[in-house]
């Protein structure tokens, strides 16, 4: 046989395929929920807040670009659960089909499948990877600010060793100024959650762990403890202030106060 | 069920046929008082700087007298004293242990039938799912408004830690113990498991425990979540003292199931069941608990060194004294990974078991459904820091658990590609067991997608201890976990109980839960996107429209599962007599009668192919059976 | 019908089952009648005129003067805040708090709470923004070796509720002035004031460590409201 006529064959193959009604409404159904799944791409960033933070702005977008990769995967699986509710029923009252086609396996599908659900966590590895590159602390000639976050049963408190040593029970910083946070704890594990800016390290007892973020805006944030660590975890909370080089200075120059 | 005509009940079983639940707990309340009392005159109870340990020795102390006492009062030892006697077991032995005509009471002794041991689990489990979810309407009427407060935050804490540890006692067993139990051993085509006495063992080691586990609402609770974390816990009451005893002894029951199941499924299958002709269910069931086998001595030792930490005053995860709490968390994860698919797997497997039956063709891709399940069980021992990005322990290797982690998509999305493919172009025969099906589904893929942003590290970070994750890990283990174990329980039913499972209340039921589960769960993901802690019992009132929602939701699950409880027992005692294969199923449990006789087959069968050859084959497009030969056009 | 029955007492069984541990969990975490402030005049503060409302509690080294009753409930050794631990103040005001302390102690967990945090100047007794006075003599702070206990209050962040953070120690009484039954002839008197802003629901614990035998000593009373943790509500 020639190449021509077994390429006639395989796009005859094909047209033959494309050509069953029940995957042509499939694929239409599948089309049609991963628009709408797709419309649902940006919902959870905007349910997050504006971010104040680079990292909080790369966690938002990865969320969004995450959802509308993954839109058509779940649009396939709703798409054939929806057909197989409505399309390939068997009448009401009617027992089990003998009708249903014996299909082992699909080695054409089954390849595919395994192939693009392969590159689909190439590529989320290769974007976290990339991501968590992009937010690592860079050598910059602007020396960052040292704040202490000291967790205890139940509350936080900041101290600012390289600003006189003042302490204060909110977290205040200058916008558009490297910060680096070093946790740690007096007594249980509890975790320093800085809602807005993504950040989060937990306060481990006796240790220090180390966490770094540049504020973007302006404004009043939340510091809520992320780890159980008793009885008012609840209520380990605090605000944060990002204020303006000249206000934090002004904060520094009154020993921590307004 | 008809117990009209029963022969005689056997001679045999000595002791054993004067034991039963009422002498193991007579046994155990005994031993844990002698031990209670002994050991508060040698310890002392009280708390305070001069008796760190009293209390912690006294309740542990209590604890293990009552479990030997109650494992003794079942008649476990009999056996093996018997045997160190020289006195093995006779034929009249083994007949009277496995139950025979003994009716209703073999259901409350150290019975060896492995039908029987299935049916105890289920009333355990179904027991538990009941205690674990009237805490959780505890737990969502005490946020129900930002500042309720039905009980204080103390209260709330240990509620919380106790929801979590009996519903994942629960999740582990309520597929492998009522269905690895019952069904696999007549699957595979044997009379019983491999070691009927150790079956008999690892259920009376749950019932043991149970007691134990609940002892806790009494001594404080268990106010640091199901996890335990350290240093937190050895600040805790001496409900952590129940917490982990409860822990030990069921490390030993799984322990003790896993190797059961294991080698029943190596050894026994009936001639002709090569592993190409063996149900997908058994595979699950076999991956569960093989997986649980290197998994929960992990969780054990991580107890038995808080347990030790509590009572003698070492500081394993004492930092500040040379000890580390990172040491806990990596035990505890080492296990606590695993561990959700242990739950999950099973679950999965009976809905890929039965779905073919619904839709009456084969599971699509076999091979892919057991690579799937492999490429699960064996990624899932190397992603347990995930839950560790935050804890400072080890950033550098954050990124490698990224990586293992988020390969677990692929094995997992073979799961769905087998699910999908079965569905594809199947006529369905629309009973609940079948709908089942379509709620997993679409539950498992928002758990999934959910896990798929938790894995990366920078999202994780806004993400971790943040309710986010509960609504995660609910979608997972309960969407897809629990619905997978309610379809087992609808579609074993006839088998099982004799009668069939009516599906018009059961089907309310079902779909109220249902309902009622996805919105108590999306109000979640909404409130923990926006900011809100887990394990709090009040909070910002940005978080309020949220939690009302959920509460509402929570409500309606409560609302549907009892309507389900209602149908099963309803039915249990009152449905419709069934037939032996009202499926029209092939696996070997639906060729033998119901009720199954006590040694389920009369000849072993001898197997010459795989269960799901449903379906017909001219209907299947494959070029090979049309008619195409060269030359035509 | 029978099934639907079924159905229907099933359903009002677990809903019962749910109510009823509920409400006994509720009436057993009954927390006590709170102890309110009285408003007793005015005073003049950096926001202005205010009403000026008076508080007083007190710190015990058993639990057999606060809210426990004489008995002392079910740890009549734990030591306790009294004569309640809710306590309740008026929006907008200056409120004066005194607190006895007749505890011995030791040192905190965190020398942080050694300060004084959040206070303005009561009026009239000589102490300044961020002073307490103790014993008659205003200071910021203390010896963070020689705590008995602290007030510190705190909070959820959550809008529309306004920012409370006021902390205070309260020294120690020396070991030999405790005597074995009974309370110190010399307790510490401290006092302070803070200004409240608008209604809301805040939270009190004690820093100092005292649950002995448990990690950091932050377990047993330390951990357990009504004893050495309470609630404050601002209305």
């Amino acid at each position: 046989m020639s190449n021509s006529v077994e390429t006639q064959q395989q796009s005859s193959k094909f047209a033959e395929w494309i050509k069953r009604p029940y995957l042509r409404h499939v694929l239409l159904i599948w089309i049609g929920l991963t628009i709408l799944l797709e419309f649902f791409g940006p919902v959870q960033a905007r349910l997050m807040g504006a971010p104040a933070s680079e990292s909080m702005k790369a966690i938002e977008d990865t969320m969004t670009l995450f959802t509308y990769a993954a839109a058509p995967v779940a649009a396939l699986v709703i798409a054939v659960v929806l057909y197989s509710i409505v399309g390939w029923r068997q009448p009401k009252g009617a027992g089990p089909s003998d009708e249903s086609p014996a299909i082992r396996t699909n080695g054409p599908v089954t390849t595919v499948w395994v192939i693009v659900s392969s590159l689909l966590c190439v590529f989320l590895l290769i974007w976290g990877l990339g991501e968590m590159n992009s937010l690592a602390p860079k050598a910059t000639s602007a020396k960052p600010l040292v704040i202490d976050v000291i967790g205890n049963q139940w509350a936080w408190n900041f101290k600012y060793p390289d600003n006189g040593n003042i302490e204060s029970n909110q977290l205040v910083m200058p916008v558009d100024q490297p910060v680096i946070f070093h946790v740690s704890s007096v007594d249980v594990v509890h975790s320093f959650w800085l809602v807005q800016l993504g950040v989060k390290v937990d306060a481990n007892p006796f240790r220090v762990t180390l966490a770094h973020v540049t504020p973007t805006t302006l404004g009043r944030f939340d510091v809520r403890c992320a780890e159980l660590c008793g009885l008012y975890h609840a209520h380990m909370q605090t605000d944060a202030l990002v204020l303006s080089p000249s206000d934090f200075n002004q904060w520094i120059a009154n020993g921590g106060h307004a | 069920m008809s117990t009209s005509t029963r022969g005689p009940i056997p001679n045999g079983g000595g002791l054993m046929r004067r034991l039963n639940l009422g002498t193991a707990i007579a046994g155990g309340m005994i031993l844990g008082f002698i031990g209670w009392y002994v050991s508060g005159k040698v310890f002392g109870f009280g708390d305070g700087p001069d008796n760190a340990w009293g209390r912690d020795r006294v309740w542990i102390i209590t604890m293990t007298l009552w479990a030997i006492g109650f494992m003794a009062g079942i008649g476990a030892f009999v056996g093996p004293i018997r045997w160190v006697m020289g006195k093995d077991q006779k034929f009249e032995d083994q007949m009277y242990l496995a139950g025979k005509n003994q009716g209703i009471s073999r259901y409350f002794k150290f019975t060896t039938d492995h039908k029987v041991v299935g049916i105890q689990y289920l009333i355990v489990t179904m027991l538990l799912f009941f205690v674990g979810g009237i805490l959780a309407m505890l737990i969502r009427t005490d946020l129900i408004s930002k500042n309720t407060e039905i009980f204080g935050p103390q209260t709330y804490n240990a509620v919380v830690g106790l929801h979590g540890i009996v519903m994942i006692v629960a999740t582990i067993i309520m597929v492998t113990g009522p269905f690895g139990n019952f069904v696999v051993p007549i699957m595979i085509g044997a009379r019983d498991m491999a070691f009927p006495r150790l079956n008999a063992l690892s259920f009376w080691l749950i019932a043991s425990l149970v007691p134990i586990l609940l002892s806790a609402v009494f001594l404080g609770g268990i106010p640091t979540g199901w996890s335990a974390y350290e240093p937190l816990g050895s600040q805790a009451p001496p409900g952590m003292d129940s917490y982990l005893m409860t822990i030990i002894i069921f490390a030993i029951s799984s322990g003790v199931a896993g190797a059961n199941i294991v080698t029943t499924v190596l050894k026994m299958r009936a001639r002709g069941m090569t592993w190409n002709r063996t149900p997908i269910f058994v595979y699950g069931v076999v991956a569960s608990v093989g997986l649980a086998i290197p998994a929960f001595p992990t969780f054990m030792a991580s107890q038995v060194i808080s347990g030790v930490d509590r009572t003698t005053g070492t500081v394993f995860y004492d930092t500040a004294a040379g000890g580390n709490d990172w040491l806990y968390t990596n035990l505890f994860w080492l296990m606590g990974h695993p561990e959700v698919y242990v739950i999950l797997i099973p679950a999965l497997a009976a809905m890929m078991e039965y779905l073919p039956v619904f839709v009456r063709k084969p599971l699509f891709n076999f091979n892919a459904a057991v690579i799937g399940i492999a490429g699960i069980v064996g990624l899932s021992v190397m992603v347990w820091a995930h839950h560790m990005y935050t804890t400072g322990w080890a950033p550098n290797l954050n990124a490698p658990f990224m990586l293992t982690t988020e390969l677990i998509s692929v094995p997992t999305g073979m799961l769905f590609l087998v699910f999908v493919g079965t569905l594809w172009r199947g006529k369905v025969w629309a009973r609940l067991p079948m709908l089942a099906v379509y709620a997993m589904l679409w539950n498992f893929i928002i758990g999934g997608i959910t896990g798929i942003y938790l894995s990366d590290v920078p999202v994780d970070v806004a993400f971790h201890g943040s309710m986010y994750v509960t609504a995660h890990f609910h979608y997972t283990l309960m969407g897809a976990g629990l619905v997978g174990a309610m379809g087992a329980v609808m579609y074993w039913f006839p088998k099982v109980t004799g009668r069939m499972f009516d599906e018009k209340i059961g089907g309310w039921g079902f779909w109220i839960s249902q309902i009622g589960f996805n919105v108590t769960f999306m109000g979640m993901f909404a409130v923990g996107l926006a900011g809100q802690p887990r394990r709090v019992g009040s909070y910002s009132a940005l978080f309020a429209n949220g939690n009302l929602v959920s509460t509402l939701g929570a409500y309606t699950i409560f609302l549907g599962m009892l309507i389900f409880l209602a149908a099963i027992i309803h039915s249990w005692t009152a449905g419709e007599i069934a037939p032996s294969n009202p499926w029209g199923a092939k696996t070997l449990e639906w060729q033998v009668p119901t009720p199954v006789p006590l040694e389920n087959f009369e000849v072993l069968p001898v197997i010459t192919s795989d269960p799901y050859g449903y379906g017909v084959p001219e209907k299947t497009h494959e070029p090979q059976l049309e008619s195409v030969h060269a030359g035509d056009h | 019908m029978k099934r639907t029955f079924t159905a229907l007492v099933t359903v009002l069984l677990g809903a019962t089952v749910v109510f009823g541990v509920a409400s006994f969990l509720h009436v057993s975490n009954q927390q006590n009648p709170p102890v309110m402030a009285t408003v007793n005049g005015t005073a003049q503060t950096s926001q202005g005129l205010l009403p000026h409302a008076f508080i007083s509690l007190s710190t015990y080294p058993d639990s057999l003067a606060g809210e426990h009753g004489p008995s002392g409930g079910v740890h009549p050794d734990w030591v306790s805040y009294g004569p309640s631990t809710a306590i309740s103040l008026p929006a907008h005001a200056l409120v004066t708090m005194t607190i006895t302390q007749y505890d011995s102690g030791e040192v905190l967990n965190n020398p942080y709470f050694a300060r004084v945090w959040g206070t303005v100047a009561t009026p009239g007794d000589g102490t300044t923004d961020g002073q307490m006075l103790l014993d008659g003599k205003p200071v910021s702070q203390v010896d963070p070796n020689h705590i008995g206990h602290t007030f510190t209050m705190h909070e959820i962040t959550s809008p529309g509720q306004d920012s409370l953070f006021v902390s205070v120690p309260l020294p120690a009484v020396p070991e030999e002035e405790v005597p074995d039954s009974g309370y110190s002839k010399t307790p510490h008197v401290i006092t302070f004031s803070f200004i409240t802003g608008g209604a809301g629901k805040y939270v009190w614990n004690c820093e100092y460590p005292c649950g002995d035998g448990t990690y950091r000593k932050f377990g047993d009373a330390m951990a357990a409201r009504s004893f050495m943790s309470g609630t404050v509500t601002v209305a």
